[in-house]
């Protein structure tokens, strides 16, 4: 009876940047370019205008993130909740798996 | 070259992005890296959107799953809470209209149940499905013993143990399940922690009231037990409805236009 949970792994090639992506809309909704600017603002690597459509269709088809009406041509999104569910657990998960890295590395008491 | 760019996408998928892309990609001059990447994009989106396609039914039976749990979870809990009163204030030896709106209520009880478990359970599904099993096993059994009382009142089913022994047995069972259904939702908080609470203290006063209930305990003042059983059927059935609200509101599509966050 559970539906299986859409995953950002999920999204192949396009799993890192719509992982940036939702991050970027945890603080509101967001249009392209804005995305953008502020993922290249986060990790100073710029994202592609069509990696970055690429992985928005994708995460608004898993139902991840949600259009809103567009402003002059440009289209805000927002972080739907099952997208923000989804995004915690996933970032749970990279958060565990660094803490064990660290620990192999022995930069962090077991 | 814009334009020449866009009309490398499929038509679907220009029809919904085209505008919106076009004017990303004039927003600031494109590179060599751009160009390149918008290609890579258009070979992508005539691969995947099929792909695209099952996904987004997928997702929309995954919202869909959710608001019909917290529509089950609103209704069910006004048709419980309303029945079960009404069944205790007939004195008839019939089975009433209050029976019968109980058993919907517990019905769609159960269904609220599955959903909003298969929608917790994705962070922490052993706690959520362990919840889930009492009260479910609570709602089928106190169905069971209602339906057998309105087939067959007086007589006994199993080794001595009739309809209202299993009503009775199913409906402790519910009461006490949702409140560890209410502690696993407590946890994942995904839905309603005000819902959680509720639900609790409706499991709470069962537990304080049943040994009065069962003659195994007196009480000074007769009218406490009616003020008990008063306030466990408005928090049960309150717990559900706001449960349900809460489910019905995490998915609500967006009515509210923004201009952007940048």
């Amino acid at each position: 009876m559970e539906p299986s949970q859409p995953r950002v792994p999920d999204l192949g090639r396009f799993a890192e940047p719509a992982l940036l992506i939702l991050v970027s809309l945890t603080d509101g909704p967001k249009h392209g370019y804005a995305i953008m600017t502020d993922v290249e603002a986060g990790t100073g690597k710029p994202m592609g205008p069509g990696t970055l459509y690429a992985a928005l269709a994708r995460l608004e088809a898993r139902g991840l993130i949600e259009a809103l009406a567009p402003v002059d041509r440009r289209r805000p999104y927002k972080l739907t909740a099952v997208g923000e569910t989804v995004l915690g657990d996933q970032l749970r998960d990279l958060s565990e798996f660094a803490r064990r890295g660290l620990q192999r590395l022995g930069r962090e008491p077991r | 070259m814009r334009r020449l760019l866009l009309r490398l996408f499929p038509a679907p998928w220009r029809a919904r992005y085209g505008e919106e892309f076009e004017a990303l990609l004039e927003e600031r001059p494109l590179g060599p890296f751009d160009v390149a990447d918008v290609l890579l994009a258009a070979f992508d989106a005539h691969l995947n959107l099929r792909g695209l396609t099952a996904a987004s039914n997928h997702a929309k039976g995954f919202v869909m799953t959710l608001r019909l749990a917290g529509l089950a979870a609103i209704l069910g809990g006004l048709a419980w809470a309303a029945g079960l009163a009404m069944a205790s204030a007939d004195d008839s030896d019939g089975i009433g209209v209050g029976i019968w709106m109980f058993v919907a209520g517990t019905v769609l009880l159960l269904f609220a149940l599955v959903g909003l478990s298969a929608f917790q359970s994705r962070r922490h599904p052993r706690l959520v499905w362990a919840a889930f099993i009492v009260p479910a096993v609570g709602g089928v059994v106190t169905v069971a013993g209602a339906l057998m009382m309105a087939v067959s009142p007086d007589d006994t089913i199993v080794v001595g143990f009739g309809g209202w022994d299993f009503w009775i047995v199913g409906l402790i069972t519910l009461i006490v399940g949702s409140g560890l259904f209410a502690l696993a939702s407590w946890r994942t908080g995904s839905v309603s922690r005000t819902g959680s609470a509720l639900l609790g203290v409706a499991a709470a006063i069962l537990l304080i009231a049943m040994p009065p209930m069962f003659g195994l305990v007196e009480i000074p003042w007769e009218p406490l037990l009616s003020i008990a059983f008063a306030a466990l059927l408005l928090s049960f059935s309150a717990g559900w409805v706001v449960l349900g609200l809460g489910a019905i509101r995490r998915d609500r599509p967006s009515i509210v236009v923004t201009s952007g966050g940048a």
